[in-house]
């Protein structure tokens, strides 16, 4: 399997709970709206423990650079969970307005993220990467929990 | 090696990169209003100097820069392209283009020769240096997504469109390939309108449907092949022009029949978007694949029968709606993220958020707007006095616009006086 292929799933994934979070926020279901927040704040997490943890520390062997794309992508993620936040806190306080304006800057936050990864690292990776290393990084990620 | 990767902090661009152009092409969208309401009908005739006028109007005042500004925007995302200097190439390119843009309008009105050439010249250097200086750094990327190359051959083709008009200027003033005039304008027509405009949206379309909207992606066979087909259909439609005009209905159908499938796709695509909360944005696409659909329907039928000339004038407002609703749902988009992305990743605590950039009330107004301004110019091919009505429609349509980057850039400014900063860089490891 690719490297690209297993997280850009995740990526479709997480994108579907977020989607689903908004319209329900949006028609103000709040408890759901919160449930399915959580959900795809957890799986957003998750994700990007898998990349930090194990993707992008081979990411730097293999490149030898640990201040380049990597630290780019690790800011991008700080930028995310700051937002994670902002929202949770929208939610609680049923501000449905908030709510909606945070979570479009969410989403094109997360998008030209997804995007970069998707086309420049998850690339690289695949490109350079013998295909037993990545099936071996693959199961490390899969063994990671929240 | 990454330099070019675009995987860097100083990837966005100064948000005045972006609203310089964007504020510029929303000025010329309000003349474009001001010159229908002058000139009535014979605004949308094409055989009319004042027609020819409000063609580039909108294509050279209010396309071309949007484009730009799009570009430097978007291409260190999605192509992980990175414009050197973009302050200075961005000023470099936006006065030549403006006042050369003014010069050629005026050139078309008066048919001076000097005129032509000063335009010619100023518009050359505005948009040879940056269409270079972008297609070089795409071409130093190696894995392109259909949009990233999609958007390299829509410059590439912006240039070949500059050539064709330098030739069809040439032949005008009797340089020589007189004989070709009318095939050579009209290869200039449908390589502007397929090769260029069209191929630019569709290629961002193919990413952005499925980004801002969480669309299905298109099919790999459409993102795939269209555009490079929409670029040889034109190169070819071209070719056909000098020296086998017969050719040309049938490249020119190719071309609208695969806009066609297109539309439908995108139309398909957004209608089962799984993003359901109301979006302005949205209704804007669906309007110009809509509108693009029907256009492309009533040119295809026009090569079978006869088109009356009301069908033709339909067609050109068609595919106006097509182009200035992807243009306003960008702008929606766009503009209210990097106001706030900017002020936030500077450390402004209180950035506004993008709804209070622009609220999602505005834009909505916006799409009445637009869709009176539509309804109008149709009713007026019927009703000529309308025609005064609906270039004031379409002129309070871009004042609308010309208000949203405007007040988004001057909130942008605001907080950057007068909001206290946190610096990031102390907090951080
Ligand atoms: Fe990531
Ligand atoms: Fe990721």
């Amino acid at each position: 399997m690719q490297i690209s292929n297993y997280l850009i799933h995740e990526h479709r994934e997480c994108d579907n709970f977020f989607a689903k979070a908004e319209e329900l926020a949006s028609r103000k279901s709040w408890e759901e709206a919160e449930k399915t927040f959580l959900e795809f704040a957890n799986k957003t997490l998750l994700h990007f423990k898998k990349e930090e943890e194990e993707l992008f520390p081979l990411f730097e062997e293999l490149t030898g650079s640990s201040d380049g794309p990597t630290q780019v992508m690790k800011y991008e993620h700080d930028q995310v969970r700051g937002l994670f936040g902002k929202m949770a806190e929208a939610l609680q306080k049923r501000d449905m307005q908030s709510y909606l304006s945070l979570s479009e800057s969410m989403m094109i936050l997360l998008q030209q993220h997804n995007m970069k990864e998707e086309q420049m690292l998850y690339a690289m990776c695949d490109r350079m990467m013998p295909m037993e290393k990545k099936s071996e990084v693959i199961e490390r990620m899969e063994a990671l929990k929240e | 090696m990454f330099q070019n990767s675009g995987l860097s902090l100083e990837q966005a661009p100064p948000i005045s990169v972006v609203f310089r152009f964007f504020l510029a092409g929303s000025l010329f969208g309000i003349f474009g209003g001001v010159w229908l309401m002058m000139n009535g009908g014979s605004a949308l005739d094409s055989s009319d100097s004042a027609g020819v006028v409000m063609t580039h109007i909108l294509t050279l005042g209010v396309m071309l820069p949007f484009m730009f500004g799009a570009l430097e925007q978007m291409l260190p995302v999605l192509g992980g392209v990175v414009i050197r200097e973009p302050v200075k190439t961005a000023i470099r390119t936006q006065y030549p283009m403006l006042v050369g843009t003014i010069v050629l309008l005026c050139a078309l009105r008066t048919s001076s020769p000097e005129a032509y050439l000063v335009a010619a010249i100023l518009l050359s250097l505005a948009i040879v240096p940056i269409s270079l200086k972008i297609l070089s750094s795409l071409l130093a990327v190696k894995s392109h997504s259909s949009s990233s190359r999609g958007m390299g051959l829509a410059l590439f083709n912006l240039l070949l469109l500059l050539f064709i008009a330098l030739r069809l200027l040439a032949a005008r003033n009797g340089l020589g390939g007189g004989e070709y005039y009318p095939e050579l304008k009209s290869a200039h027509i449908a390589f502007g309108l397929y090769g260029w405009i069209a191929l630019l949206i569709v290629s961002v379309s193919f990413q952005v449907i499925e980004m801002f909207y969480v669309a299905k992606a298109y099919p790999p066979a459409l993102s795939h092949y269209l555009p490079p087909s929409l670029v040889i259909l034109a190169i070819a439609n071209l070719i056909g022009a000098l020296h086998y005009p017969p050719l040309m209905p049938w490249l020119e159908g190719a071309m609208q029949l695969a806009l066609l499938i297109y539309a439908i796709y995108t139309l398909e695509r957004l209608y089962r978007r799984k993003r359901r909360a109301p979006d302005t944005t949205v209704r804007f696409w669906m309007l110009s694949m809509l509108s693009l659909s029907l256009s492309m329907l009533i040119s295809i039928a026009s090569k079978i029968f006869t088109p009356a000339p009301e069908l033709e004038i339909l067609n050109y407002i068609l595919y106006f709606s097509f182009a200035s609703g992807v243009l306003f749902a960008m702008t929606y988009k766009i503009v209210p993220f990097l106001t706030w992305f900017h002020l936030s990743s500077e450390g402004y605590l209180d950035a506004p958020m993008m709804h209070e950039v622009i609220s999602p009330a505005y834009g909505k107004y916006h799409l009445w707007i637009e869709l009176a301004t539509i309804l109008l110019a149709i009713l007026s091919i019927f009703v000529p006095a309308l025609w005064t009505l609906t270039g004031a429609s379409m002129a309070l349509s871009f004042i609308w616009l010309t208000i949203a980057v405007g007040g988004a850039w001057r909130k942008y400014l605001y907080t950057h006086r007068h909001s206290k900063r946190f610096d990031m860089g102390s907090f951080r490891l």
